[in-house]
């Protein structure tokens, strides 16, 4: 084992803070490969404000629906949705086979920010374009942090949401067998 | 050119993100599930809420039955043992009951109570991976099992052929590979520091922070730790840098000297007056 602290022994200075810390880990369509390889994806209609009101949703609310089919045959659904906690957003997705059981659940992106907000962005633009030579993505920008251990009780809400619209909508819409 | 792949999942409670190097891409992305499954299976066997958990059947069985447990969990305890041993106690996975009294744990399910003078060397550790409480006693390993997580994905990928490899478990992180890899320290909510803090090759660092009053106390003497503190410690192992912060934050500095010179580990502390301040191993 080799660890070299970058200060002399005694105080460690404490520099200034960047503004805003961003890691995309995949794209839209690297979680879709990852969860249905080869499928073919249709993307659905964003949940009504009726929908959303019912599930006791948060303000922004928009989770990108698709559904996965090969030959025809639904295999499942992937969902791509966003959650804010006090300083960070996380873009996740969720995949659901043809049963409507969780069968992966990828984070996409995280950004976090202190001092600045971390809105619910009008994201549906957010990955146009990216790729993952992003300066953004890989390798570049590696920041390895160590520090008090981040909740991720924000997007076990966002997920259990995501299954009560499964149940409230997906299922009766899109029915796995005829 | 083999890629560089990253991927974050929620596990053991926060984000576990994993980073590996020189695999081709089919092949660390199957290491990758397989290093996520194994960090999943550690949560499960160890956890203190599930009901069929380790841990759990050990609660559910009489003190003193024979329970056998995953070699993962047996060895696990082996660890909490033997820094508790080095320690004097201020590290205890008996803490089950006083966290359940704290309101920080639900009340497991068990036909015991626990006996408040019971300590982890109460726990004992048999031959075929049995475990046997020799006094009644709830574990929690909360304050392990993390790094243990991060190891256990560290060697799987290393198994798998990854010759640079970084899992980082909400802030229990290890590395592997001939690069060092700086990490920047961060203590509770504070800002990010814009440039590492320390630099890390086959190394692990976990950092702890005392939360609400009450929670933490020392494993023996059952002082109080002061909420708002924070503690560092590198290892080779990050189930070792994840159990000494928490030796760090409760124990005096001769104790605190001991351990982490046992280990050949290095530690720094934060508080808020002072921020982060070294501290000298007894080595």
């Amino acid at each position: 084992m080799h660890a070299r602290w970058l200060t002399a022994a005694g105080a460690l200075a404490s520099a200034a803070a960047p503004a805003a810390y961003a890691t995309q880990y995949m794209s839209v369509e690297e979680a879709q490969q990852e969860a249905f390889a080869q499928a073919q994806f249709e993307e659905l209609a964003p949940p009504d404000a009726a929908t959303a009101a019912a599930l006791d949703a948060p303000v922004g609310w928009a989770p990108r629906v698709f559904t996965a089919r090969s030959g025809g045959a639904l295999r499942g659904w992937l969902i791509v949705d966003q959650v804010v906690g006090k300083s960070e957003r996380i873009t996740y997705a969720l995949a659901l086979d043809a049963q409507g059981a969780v069968s992966l659940l990828e984070v996409l992106d995280y950004r976090e920010s202190h001092g600045g907000e971390v809105r619910l962005a009008p994201w549906r633009k957010q990955f146009v374009g990216k790729t993952v030579a992003d300066p953004v993505a890989l390798g570049k920008d590696i920041r390895n942090i160590s520090g008090a251990t981040l909740s991720c009780r924000h997007l076990t809400e966002g997920v259990q949401r995501l299954l009560k619209l499964y149940d409230a909508s997906l299922k009766t819409k899109h029915p796995s067998s005829p | 050119m083999n890629p560089v792949l990253r991927r974050a999942r929620p596990l053991l409670g926060t984000l576990v993100e994993m980073r590996v190097e020189g695999l081709r891409e089919a092949d660390a992305r199957a290491a990758l599930t397989q290093a996520f499954a194994e960090v999943g299976r550690v949560h499960a066997l160890m956890s203190f809420h599930a009901p069929d958990s380790d841990l759990s059947r050990v609660h559910a069985a009489h003190a003193g039955a024979e329970i056998e447990v995953d070699a993962r969990t047996h060895e696990v305890l082996t660890i909490a043992r033997l820094v508790a041993d080095l320690t004097g106690g201020a590290f205890d996975v008996a803490v089950g009951a006083a966290l359940v009294n704290a309101g920080a744990l639900p009340r497991p399910r068990s036909p015991f109570t626990p006996d408040p003078a019971a300590r982890a060397g109460d726990i004992e550790l048999l031959a075929g991976n049995r475990v046997r409480l020799r006094r009644p006693l709830w574990i929690d390993v909360g304050g392990i099992a993390k790094g243990y997580a991060v190891d256990r994905a560290v060697e799987l990928l290393q198994v798998r052929g990854a010759t640079q490899i970084c899992v980082n478990a909400g802030g229990d992180l290890r590395c592997f590979g001939p690069r060092a890899e700086g990490v920047h320290l961060r203590a509770g909510d504070g800002a990010l520091p814009s440039r590492p803090t320390l630099e890390l090759r086959d190394a692990a660092i976990a950092t702890s922070a005392t939360q609400a009053a009450g929670v933490h106390r020392h494993g023996a003497t059952q002082a109080e730790v002061a909420p708002g503190l924070c503690a560092s410690v590198a290892a080779a192992r990050c189930v070792i840098a994840d159990a000494l912060t928490k030796v760090v934050l409760a124990s005096d500095a001769r104790t605190s000297a001991r351990a982490l010179a046992h280990f050949g580990a290095q530690a720094a502390r934060h508080d808020p007056r002072s921020g982060w301040i070294r501290l000298e191993n007894a080595a």
